[in-house]
């Protein structure tokens, strides 16, 4: 047997032992194969170390061999503490499985954790929301009532006919606890007194609020509200008697389940307004149709009239479609409004010169058209669809163009819905929305408030596009 | 399979035990490391002078291969029962550099205690008359 194959059989034997022994192993088998001569002699060597290996090797397996670490460590420790080492093999597999089982493990409680709802409201009864609270309600408002209001910039305001909507949808998810909707007399006398004294310090037009006011102390005196112990029932009785008196639509009285926050509420905060354009961008900016009908027809369905800074170019784009048509058509049956700006951005292209424009939401926004250079819409028949549930800024669209006799509107009167009054907070959950300027209108005629726009040929709104594109279609060939 | 792993996994962790775990390679003794208890009673002997010793006391009956001696040694002085002593090999005439072994005093009290143990066990062989006095 040489060397080579004692060096094979050395092998077997642990790294560790191969390190410290090897060497005097190899000596002792050189000794022996030295000393012991002869065939017979020899074999009896051979079958000496193959049963040695056979004893040796589980016997070598047992040891530590911690010696040399340890020996180690205490050459090393020289006042600095050191690291060794210990394992020098890579992971083994019932490792790597454990911790592959403890993450998924880990992963599933922080998704049950994560299901879990948030405690929003941590402390009853003060208003202030801490920082920590702020940030978890707005959570619960994105993930509880994503309205397309959101990001709108009326959070001051209150609309006059659906005044339910976005205030009091977002004020009702930061106070959930069921507040009794019954009323005291105190409570009662005290919502009127505070509607009167409203009405009294901020309608526009002084003689009106005198009248509603009076007109409220009458019915409170006939015992009109003594039965109505019902806090929304109440709402909507004094809006109807508010309204009945002074005949302007805007005015409504508004109630809260939750509790309205004293001070106006904060601007939209910045995650709702972008969620507010995320949804815009995945609704095209409510561009619902943008094509050519047949007989070169352009035909834009808009379905609001949203923010200029997101959607500008969504609506150029839809506008510059239609352009070199004979005749447009703007289907406003499902649209409800949105910003004065965008309404004025849309129609300023329809003309060739300026025009008096009137925004009754808005005191501040243009009250003039400019023409828009190389526009070819300017001179081309222009049809508006309309239906009962058309509002708002499309109403304003509507009116305006019909007032200019620009447009021929085609469908069903408009909702009529419409103008925006300053919200003023009567109590924790009343609160009263007031116009308070009266915005001279161009026109000389009464707006749609309260009323809608009458079409000029009326028809089913379901019928509206049929109807307009076989009138469009005469116009073009006359 | 699974008992090497065991073993392996215990034998990590043993650098940290202390002298009082119990010595479970060595408990029971092996015959071979009992022997290498033996032959270094008199005096310090490197491996191959162990080998030949254990030989020489057993009448040639056991002749420790390389594996087995080497692995009983490291046993031992693991448990601190011998002791490693650098010494040059002058007068043999090799040059080389052996490790030469000595007995502990623990390894002295457990080869006594070892050789009680049998020396009992030798009582009642002899009480059951396996053995004939002579032997003794």
């Amino acid at each position: 047997m040489s060397d080579r194959v004692f060096a094979l059989l050395v092998r077997l034997y642990p790294a560790a032992f191969r390190r410290k022994y090897q060497q005097e192993a190899l000596q002792l088998y050189r000794d022996r194969l030295r000393d012991e001569r002869g065939l017979v002699r020899r074999i009896a060597l051979y079958r000496d170390l193959l049963l040695d290996a056979a004893v040796g090797v589980p016997l070598a397996w047992r040891n530590s061999y911690g010696e040399a670490t340890s020996a180690r460590i205490a050459a090393d420790a020289s006042g600095m503490p050191t690291f060794h080492m210990l394992e020098r093999e890579p992971l083994k597999p019932g490792s790597v499985i454990v911790g592959c089982v403890f993450s998924i493990m880990a992963l599933v409680a922080f998704g049950l954790v994560m299901r879990l709802p948030a405690p929003h409201r941590f402390s009853n009864g003060n208003q202030a929301l801490s920082p920590v609270e702020a940030v978890l309600d707005r959570i619960n408002r994105v993930v509880s009532a994503p309205t397309g209001e959101a990001g709108n910039g009326d959070t001051t305001t209150v609309n006059g006919q659906s005044s339910q909507a976005p205030a009091s949808s977002r004020a009702e998810s930061r106070k959930t606890t069921g507040t009794d909707e019954r009323l005291t007399e105190r409570q009662q006398e005290q919502v009127i007194q505070g509607v009167s004294k409203n009405l009294a310090a901020h309608y526009f037009d002084r003689q009106r609020a005198e009248a509603a006011v009076e007109k409220l102390r009458a019915l409170k005196k006939q015992g009109a509200y003594a039965e109505i112990a019902d806090a929304p029932a109440l709402a909507e009785r004094l809006t109807a008697d508010i309204r009945n008196v002074t005949g302007d639509m805007h005015l409504n009285v508004a109630y809260s389940r939750s509790v309205i926050q004293n001070a106006a509420p904060a601007r939209p905060s910045t995650a709702d307004i972008l969620q507010y354009r995320a949804m815009l961008a995945r609704e095209n900016c409510s561009i619902e149709v943008a094509e050519v009908l047949p007989g070169n027809i352009g035909y834009l369905k808009f379905n609001a009239f949203p923010e200029m800074s997101v959607c500008g170019a969504s609506l150029r784009k839809a506008i510059a479609q239609v352009n070199s048509t004979r005749a447009v058509i703007f289907d406003l049956r499902d649209n409800t409004g949105g910003f004065p700006e965008t309404v004025a951005q849309v129609a300023a292209p329809l003309f060739d010169h300026t025009v008096a424009w009137y925004t009754p939401r808005n005191a501040r926004s243009a009250t003039t058209l400019h023409p828009v250079p190389s526009s070819t819409l300017a001179k081309i028949p222009v049809y508006i669809l309309t239906s009962s549930r058309t509002l708002s800024g499309a109403e304003q669209f509507t009116y305006d163009l019909k007032m200019l006799k620009r447009a021929t509107i085609v469908g069903e009167t408009t909702g009529g819905g419409g103008h925006v009054g300053t919200f003023h907070r009567v109590n924790e959950h009343f609160g009263i929305g007031i116009p308070e300027t009266k915005i001279a209108n161009p026109y000389g005629k009464p707006d749609w408030d309260g009323v809608g726009v009458e079409p000029d040929v009326k028809v089913k709104a379901a019928n509206a596009l049929d109807t307009a594109e076989k009138m469009a279609a005469k116009q073009i060939q006359r | 399979m699974l008992d090497i792993q065991i073993e392996r996994s215990y034998s990590r962790i043993s650098i940290y035990r202390s002298s009082t775990m119990p010595k479970r390679k060595l408990n029971p003794l092996p015959a071979a490391a009992f022997q290498i208890l033996l032959s270094l009673a008199d005096e310090d002997l490197h491996g191959y002078g162990i080998m030949r010793q254990v030989e020489q006391q057993t009448n040639g009956r056991m002749r420790l291969g390389p594996g087995t001696l080497y692995s009983s040694i490291q046993a031992l002085v693991e448990e601190k029962l011998i002791e490693e002593v650098d010494r040059k090999a002058d007068a043999v005439g090799d040059s080389e550099r052996r490790r030469y072994y000595r007995l502990t005093l623990s390894g002295r009290k457990l080869a006594r205690v070892e050789a009680e143990r049998l020396a009992d066990l030798l009582r009642v062989a002899r009480a059951k008359k396996i053995l004939r006095g002579e032997y003794v």
